[in-house]
């Protein structure tokens, strides 16, 4: 087990080498440069600038210096906000992108989890039409536009919640059930597809068999097996709330990493898109670990390759 | 005789979406204490799903029984509520199931599993259980149970999964236990060693066996008496010897020539049954068996022959065997 | 007609090959059938928008900006003077087009690179999928506005942006449906027959891989409609005036406390396509599922 994790971590420094390798490719494709306004700077200035920020010297020794500088712990400075280090800037980000993304992780978990199980132990009924017209409505309405219709009818017309800002208990309501709302739709698909597989398992019968309750059958031989798929795409659903909450931190004017990196883009801040791509890269990559990890506990099958 | 258990008439059907299949079609039958019979016919004759009807483990809601009793020490089991049923699965009458690999949880630990049914029916801790686990792990004949307790179901071989079910089968000293053919999916060489493991294991703690096979060779070895099932009907029944050496029904006597005998010289072709086991959805008319039946006369095509006593203690369900003619007995012989 | 009366008295139940009997499965869900035809329709509609309305999406009229829905324009007009029916009907152009184009160039790019890596095995599949953690180690959404940026803001590009990212996914179920398909008896029968790599490849496997594939782009269809119109939405996608959903939707809501409307028409349009590309998928999932097969 520990010689895994020492093999994922080890694989993981690569990983994000090639990812920044290839942002930083893709960053200086992009037509323009951190100094295009709309007013033109004077050459000098910009030479000047250049220089001061070491985009004069070659591509590859700029990326050679990034390199050093992330391993350093330092992620340069942003070249939009003016003498604020990246550092700074995520730490003010990262915050409220992660608050956004766990809290709607945990709805979606004990929203999401629970009904699947229902529809699936009750298949047919009433609950289990219910718990899949909104879970298919749910996974296919795109979050912003769930953000903008929850706007108009809590907002607009009922005037109960704020549209937009962060800080109070209110404002982060409509923001994170927008998010959930996908997560929580594919985790009650999946539990209810992976249960309804268990349940007609042959273990379930043998369970049975011995004359265990049905509350001990369920919990013990099929949640524990029906669960399995669930961790599986925890991971990437948790890594996509924090990295897909972008639109909504845009929509509800929520100062997150997402909003950040867009920004950036627009502005053509080279150490902020690289910082927020490997903010990003990591939390996907420690999110993916931990389901492995995860996968081998809950699945004894795994535990020996 | 104590008669322990006495299956009444059952009938159990499946609702499928291309019509009511009478899987179980009004079959009676009853096992005494400490007794194994044998129920005997090819896949499909509903010898699987009268097991589980006895449990009431028939997959809901396709299946259902639809009539009959199931008189379990004087108690009809169909009568008591799910709570009451519940007690009497594991505790009084346990399974053992045909896949040993698909029928253990690939999650929970073999101890796990094994005492799961003791802390429930005997109201003890996990680790009363697990110490419970290794005696009966032993008793099966798996090698150092202290350990293996707490190995999971894919790091035992095919028959040591099947000797962990036969502990899960035995853990609270049922007095039924049903063998839903045990052998079928482990090595020739472990299915005798499995087979006397469960006989040993019966005679030890006197309980009655209902052993499922479509093997008609291993009957004679191993129960007192059989029941053929053909098309969810009982078409013979007799001492294991009897029907052994004297079947009264054709297709009994068919099951016998595709298999091979150990009485028998090795230069006797193995004769299988021609052709397929009748739809039960639609049922033919007269008797099931007519169709592959080299000996049937008209009768058969028009009415269902019943089990009748055609030699003492020896019942048939055949027009030509109770008109006292056995033609095929004279071929086998 | 009268042909197919007298088959079906025929009372023993009819074979079906593994196509013809999802296509009945499929038949059989109102669901799916009824995605499949809001599709269409809205694919008629975007198709023959100029029959169907009179305005055009770039024509703007000074006179009548911000109107409210009437009988000359049914769901209003925008800050220009722009007919929002119309701009709907164009912009289910775009919605479309981005859905299936995508799709062409993620199959295009996923399914040799996956059928390659799940037939060669060993080095060379290690290397692809070595690459392909890669892929996934970028944040989709993020690696898309960045390849954009790259790439322009032409409808094309939008599709390549989109399709560049997304074929990871067609590129590993392809592979993994491979692999497992390849221990099965029936190509092994192919490989002593005589059978070359590239031939069982092409003849047996992906044939037989054909089904998830199908469902998977399905599924993916509505995720790069919606990832179009995200990008339209914070202002980085298709360049006006090219019509997008997303940017009428984004249009909407600067005015969202005056003229709600605005956004409400885009906003469950964008809703109703997703929705009815998810029922389809779900139904093209249940009836191709083999395992449901009797």
């Amino acid at each position: 087990m520990l010689r895994f994790i020492v093999r994922r971590t080890l694989w993981l420094f690569l990983v994000l080498f090639v990812v920044l390798l290839i942002t930083f490719v893709l960053m200086h494709l992009v037509p323009g440069g951190p100094w295009d306004r709309e007013k033109a700077l004077a050459p000098k200035v910009v030479e000047a600038l250049n220089k001061r920020y070491g985009l004069d010297k070659p591509l590859w020794e700029q990326f050679v210096n990034y390199i050093w500088g992330v391993l350093h712990g330092d992620l340069g400075v942003s070249y939009s906000y003016s003498d604020r280090t990246i550092t700074s800037i995520l730490a003010h980000g990262i915050p409220k992108t992660a608050t956004l993304g766990i809290l709607a992780f945990i709805f979606a978990l004990i929203v999401g989890v629970p009904s699947g199980v229902a529809a699936a132990l009750k298949q047919n009924s009433a609950i289990d039409y219910s718990s899949v017209l909104f879970a298919t409505i749910f996974a296919s309405v795109p979050g912003f536009v769930l953000g903008i219709l929850l706007m108009m009818i809590f907002s607009v017309v009922l005037h109960w919640l704020p549209t937009t800002g962060w800080g109070t208990f209110q404002q982060l309501l409509m923001p994170v059930f927008c998010l959930a709302a996908l997560p929580a739709a594919q985790f009650a698909r999946i539990t209810r597809a992976s249960t309804l597989e268990v349940i007609r398992q042959d273990y379930v019968r043998t369970a049975r068999s011995k004359g265990l309750p049905e509350s001990t059958i369920r919990v013990r031989h099929i949640f524990r097996n029906s669960l399995i798929p669930v961790i599986t795409v925890a991971g990437p659903e948790l890594a996509n709330l924090i990295t897909g909450s972008f639109i909504i931190e845009n929509l509800f004017a929520i100062p997150g990493v997402g909003r950040l990196f867009v920004q950036g883009i627009f502005a053509r801040d080279y150490t902020l898109i690289m910082g927020g791509i490997l903010f990003y890269a990591i939390v996907i990559a420690i999110l993916n670990l931990l389901v492995d990890i995860l996968y081998a506990a809950i699945d004894p099958r795994i535990r020996y390759e | 005789m104590d008669k322990l258990l006495e299956v009444r008439n059952l009938k159990t059907y499946f609702h499928t979406q291309d019509g009511v299949v009478k899987a179980v079609d009004g079959v009676s039958y009853d096992v005494n204490k400490g007794e194994t019979i044998a129920l005997v016919g090819e896949s499909g004759c509903g010898k699987t799903v009268s097991a589980l009807s006895i449990l009431r483990l028939v997959a809901e809601p396709a299946g259902k029984i639809e009539a009959g009793e199931i008189l379990f020490d004087g108690i009809d089991l169909l009568k008591l509520t799910t709570e009451e049923m519940r007690k009497m699965r594991g505790a009084k009458i346990s399974i053992i199931f045909q896949e040993p690999l698909t029928s253990l949880n690939p999650v929970l630990t073999i101890g796990r599993q094994i005492s799961e049914g003791l802390e429930f029916h005997r109201n003890i801790s996990l680790n009363e259980g697990l110490k419970e686990a290794v005696r009966l792990l032993q008793l099966v004949g798996i090698p150092h149970p202290e350990r293996r307790i707490y190995d999971y179901p894919h790091q035992f071989s095919g028959g040591m999964r099947q000797r962990a079910m036969i502990a899960i089968a035995i853990a609270c000293q049922p007095q039924l236990i049903i063998a839903d053919e045990p052998t079928t999916v482990v090595d020739v060489t472990i299915q005798a060693q499995l087979l006397e493991l469960i006989r040993n294991i019966t005679k030890e703690l006197n309980t009655a066996l209902i052993l499922i096979t479509h093997n008609l060779g291993i009957v004679a070895r191993y129960a007192h008496r059989v029941f053929v099932m053909y098309a969810g009907n009982i078409v013979e029944r007799g001492s294991a010897m009897d029907v052994y050496h004297y079947p009264c029904h054709p297709y009994t006597a068919g099951l016998l020539t595709s298999v091979p005998r150990l009485d028998e010289p090795r230069k006797i072709r193995l004769i299988p049954i021609d052709g397929q086991p009748p739809d039960l959805i639609a049922p033919p008319i007269g008797c099931a068996f007519q169709s592959r039946c080299n000996y049937s006369i008209p009768k058969c095509q028009n009415e269902k022959p019943p089990l009748q006593e055609v030699a003492p203690n020896h019942y048939a369900a055949c027009w030509v065997s109770q008109k006292d003619q056995r033609p095929w007995q004279k071929k086998s012989l | 007609m009268a042909i197919v009366s007298k088959a079906q008295t025929v009372p023993v139940r009819p074979h079906h090959s593994l196509w013809g009997d999802a296509f009945i499965r499929l038949r059989r869900n109102y669901f799916a059938m009824g995605g499949l035809a809001f599709i269409l329709i809205l694919a008629l509609m975007a198709i023959f928008a100029p029959l169907i309305t009179p305005y055009t999406f770039a024509e703007q009229h000074l006179d009548q900006i911000l109107e409210s829905p009437s009988w000359q324009h049914p769901m209003g007009t925008d800050q220009l003077g722009r007919d929002t029916f119309a701009r709907l009907l164009y912009g289910a152009r775009t919605s479309l087009m981005v859905g299936i184009f995508t799709q062409f160039i993620v199959l295009c790019i996923g399914l040799p690179i996956g059928a390659i890596s799940g037939y060669a095995g060993g080095r060379t599949d290690n290397y692809i999928m070595r690459f392909v953690d890669v892929m996934y180690a970028f944040p989709d959404i993020l690696l898309i506005i960045l390849l954009r940026s790259v790439l322009g803001g032409s409808i094309y590009m939008i599709f390549l942006a989109i399709g560049l990212v997304a074929w990871v996914n067609i590129a590993r179920l392809v592979r993994g449906q491979i692999m497992s398909l390849k221990s099965r008896d029936f190509v092994s029968a192919a490989k002593t027959m005589g059978g070359t790599g590239n031939y069982i490849t092409w003849r047996h496997l992906l044939p037989n891989s054909l089904g998830p594939v199908i469902v998977s782009v399905t599924f993916n269809i509505p995720r790069a409609i919606f990832t179009e119109a995200a990008l339209s939405y914070i202002g980085i996608g298709v360049k006006p005036p090219t019509p997008s959903w997303g940017a009428m939707i984004q249009d909407g809501f600067n005015l969202i406390f005056s003229k709600p409307y605005m956004l409400l028409f885009p906003a469950i349009a964008l809703a109703l396509l997703m929705l009815a590309f998810t029922f389809l998928g779900d139904g093209l999932r249940d009836a191709l599922d083999p395992r449901l097969r009797h």
